[in-house]
């Protein structure tokens, strides 16, 4: 099933910790059909597992709308939506990160 | 501790049976807290659900602008519910759910949910609907709501339940709740297996801190996987729509690799019965994973579905309802529009999706431990071997009782401190995963732990693998929890260390359902062994109870709580047992 590796680059950033964001890019075998959290399961089970996205109790289906971040720059669900190739993912603002892609409550 | 919070009832879950025991809980005038361990009224298994609420016909036409079938009755329900549960119900709790539905109906309309069919003996709602109106209720009354928390352990003193640790996973400090009583909404422990139709909460944290504390599970070997869930695309994976959409369509077609109508070589009745209402559950979920393990399954391990002879208009007709424009929730499915229409294949399978046993409790939803109430999937509830009524009356029927009586007891008792000791070493043991430098990456032995459960736990099992997986399990128990590390030492919003102390509770878990599984040698509803194709009437209409014992655990036989409808005697080869069970069905129409 698994193709061609693609790149997937993520937004790094712990405000605990980090002076400031930063970007890692990982390889992710191509599935097609795949969505942008299916790449960071990938990433997170395979790679990098401290990695944070909003995953502890998210739906993966297109409900509880926890994971909305930036694909490519575009708003929308992580969990719904769809990657072509080399993608980019980052949360909608950086100055409300909780830590990567998680973002804090009631932001 | 980081925080304290003291409260009289304290109700762990926020799906549908979390919020009704905290509203009726409330509406008693006690203070209550709710714990969810997600997004408020947007985690647990309840907003992923169709989804139907069911009850008797003739309550359901008395209720203003609802169809139902007068000629329907309590009796009815009560010999469908049985009948379906293959005499394995608790018949005490199978009547409270026919008592208590039709007043928790009125109550879901009065909060505003919107009903989309009303037939026989159901109605058509959603899931998301059921829970925004459970959450204007829940805020109207004044139930303290907690989100994105998450329960590690109960704390008792005197052989009653007191308190509990409790994680924020945000921030990953450490919460001391103070509670006079506690009802366990947890939902089932989906996360356990893989592919899975349930949230990614669902791990089973309530039950197996239940049962540390020392309350009874009872028969956990059953556990639902439903039929027709997509495996493929990636982004579907999981989904239940084909399902909803087969079942109200009422049909479709089914073939294996070699592109065979399996369902052909069944006998025609139990595949009517078993694609037109939902039987198709255990029915389909058995036949599908025949072909799996035949060799003529699916790459992903599933089979194919295609509309088959079911004309595109009634296709057209069902999606304008449960799925319009082709969104299914936030899914966009107008691909699989396409595909149905063209009359193409899409792949799908089975996956866990329900689980039967759960927390012992009786009547009035007490566990074994004094203060401790269960309610909802997590409990050992009404539908015995195999569930074909509705999941979300029962959450609803027992969340309202479970609250109102723990409410009751709550009045009575007194607060108590957890003892510093205990809280501490509760701390330092799940501060574990932390403190290790160096060891297991707890994502990795989360996923092998999952495909293994899937593939030895499912709807066909047989003592050899049993055996196996049973090993697999005391191996990882033994040689890779206690050597699990993450990565990252950072406490905020840390996904290793939940995997890592979830891990502990799904295996936990794992091992008792499949040693009950090893224990009872036959095949009843959703419990299907290769080696023992019986339904054994005489020796198996028992419920496996199961208790902490020493360093292990102890499976005690418990016979069937009985009122009303006498028992079965005889043995039975399964699936003629299965038809005579479907053929005892009364004379109401309907997908229950």
């Amino acid at each position: 099933m698994a193709s061609a590796n693609i790149k997937v680059r993520v937004f790094r950033f712990d405000p605990s910790v980090d002076k400031q964001p930063r970007y890692e890019d990982y390889q992710v075998p191509f599935q097609a059909g795949m969505s942008a959290m299916d790449a960071l399961d990938y990433i997170y089970q395979n790679l990098d597992s401290t990695l944070a996205y909003y995953d502890h109790a998210g739906c993966a289906l297109g409900i509880c709308g926890r994971c909305t971040g930036r694909i490519n720059g575009k708003p929308g669900l992580l969990c719904q939506t769809i990657i072509a190739g080399d993608v980019t993912l980052e949360p909608l603002s950086a100055a409300v990160v909780l830590k990567d892609l998680v973002v804090k409550t009631g932001q | 501790m980081d925080r304290v919070i003291e409260t009289d009832v304290l109700v762990v879950g926020g799906g549908g049976a979390g919020f009704r025991a905290a509203i009726g809980a409330r509406q008693r005038g006690v203070r209550v807290t709710l714990a969810s361990k997600g997004p408020l009224a947007r985690c647990g298994a309840t907003p992923m659900a169709g989804a139907d609420f069911t009850l008797d016909g003739r309550s359901m036409s008395q209720i203003e602008g609802l169809a139902g079938d007068p000629n329907d009755s309590p009796e009815k329900v009560m010999n469908d519910i049985i009948t379906q549960g293959c005499f394995l119900n608790n018949q005490k709790l199978v009547e409270q759910y026919i008592r208590r539905a039709p007043q928790c109906l009125r109550e879901l309309i009065e909060w505003g949910i919107h009903i989309k069919i009303s037939d026989q003996r159901m109605i058509f709602t959603t899931g998301t609907g059921i829970m925004d109106a459970l959450l204007r209720k829940a805020r109207a009354v004044g139930v303290e709501l907690l989100e994105d928390i998450t329960l590690l352990d109960l704390v008792t003193d005197d052989g009653a339940v007191i308190g509990a640790l409790g994680l924020d996973v945000r921030s990953g400090d450490f919460i001391e709740f103070r509670t006079k009583a506690v009802v366990m909404a947890s939902g089932g422990w989906h996360k356990a297996f893989w592919p899975t139709t349930g949230m990614r909460d669902l791990a089973g944290d309530g039950l197996a801190m239940g049962y540390r504390a020392g309350a009874a599970l009872g028969n956990m070997e059953f556990i639902t996987f439903c039929c027709n869930v997509f495996l493929s695309p990636p982004a579907w994976m999981g989904s239940i729509a084909p399902y909803v959409l087969s079942l109200l369509a009422g049909g479709g077609r089914l073939t294996n690799s070699l592109g065979e109508e399996f369902l052909q070589k069944y006998d025609p009745y139990t595949v009517k019965v078993g694609i037109t209402t939902e039987w198709n559950k255990s029915f389909i979920s058995h036949a599908t994973m025949r072909e799996v393990r035949e060799g003529k399954g699916s790459p992903n391990g599933g089979v194919y579905y295609s509309r088959g002879d079911v004309p595109w208009e009634k296709i057209e007709q069902v999606a304008a309802l449960m799925c319009p424009d082709w969104r299914y929730k936030a899914i966009d499915l107008s691909n699989w529009g396409q595909m149905l229409k063209n009359n193409e294949p899409v792949e799908v399978g089975s996956a866990a999706e329900y689980f039967d046993g759960g927390l012992v409790v009786n009547d009035r939803f007490e566990t074994d431990l004094r203060g401790l109430y269960a309610a909802g999937e997590c409990a050992l509830g009404a539908f015995g071997a195999n569930r074909v009524f509705a999941a979300i009356t029962e959450m609803l029927v027992q969340g309202a009782d479970a609250g109102d009586n723990a409410a009751c007891y709550a009045q009575t008792a007194k607060i108590l401190a957890p003892g510093r000791e205990t809280l501490f070493s509760l701390q330092a043991a799940a501060e574990e995963p932390l403190r290790r430098s160096d060891g297991l990456n707890p994502a990795k032995v989360r996923r092998i732990v999952q495909e293994a459960a899937h593939k030895n736990l499912g709807p066909i099992r047989n003592r050899e693998e049993l055996e196996a997986f049973r090993g697999f399990l005391e191996n990882v128990r033994r040689e890779q929890l206690p050597n699990l590390a993450t990565q990252s030492k950072s406490r905020i919003y840390n996904k290793e260390w939940l995997d890592a102390l979830e891990l502990g509770n799904m295996v936990q878990l794992l091992e008792i359902a499949t040693v009950s599984a090893l224990i009872r040698t036959e095949s009843r509803g959703v419990h299907y062994r290769e080696d023992c194709p019986l339904t054994d009437n005489d020796q198996w209409l028992v419920e496996n109870v199961v208790r902490r014992a020493g360093d292990g655990f102890e499976i005690t036989p418990r016979p069937v709580t009985v009122t009303g409808m006498a028992l079965p005697t005889g043995k039975t080869p399964y699936l003629e047992f299965m038809k005579k069970m479907m053929a005892s069905h009364s004379d109401t129409g309907g997908k229950h």
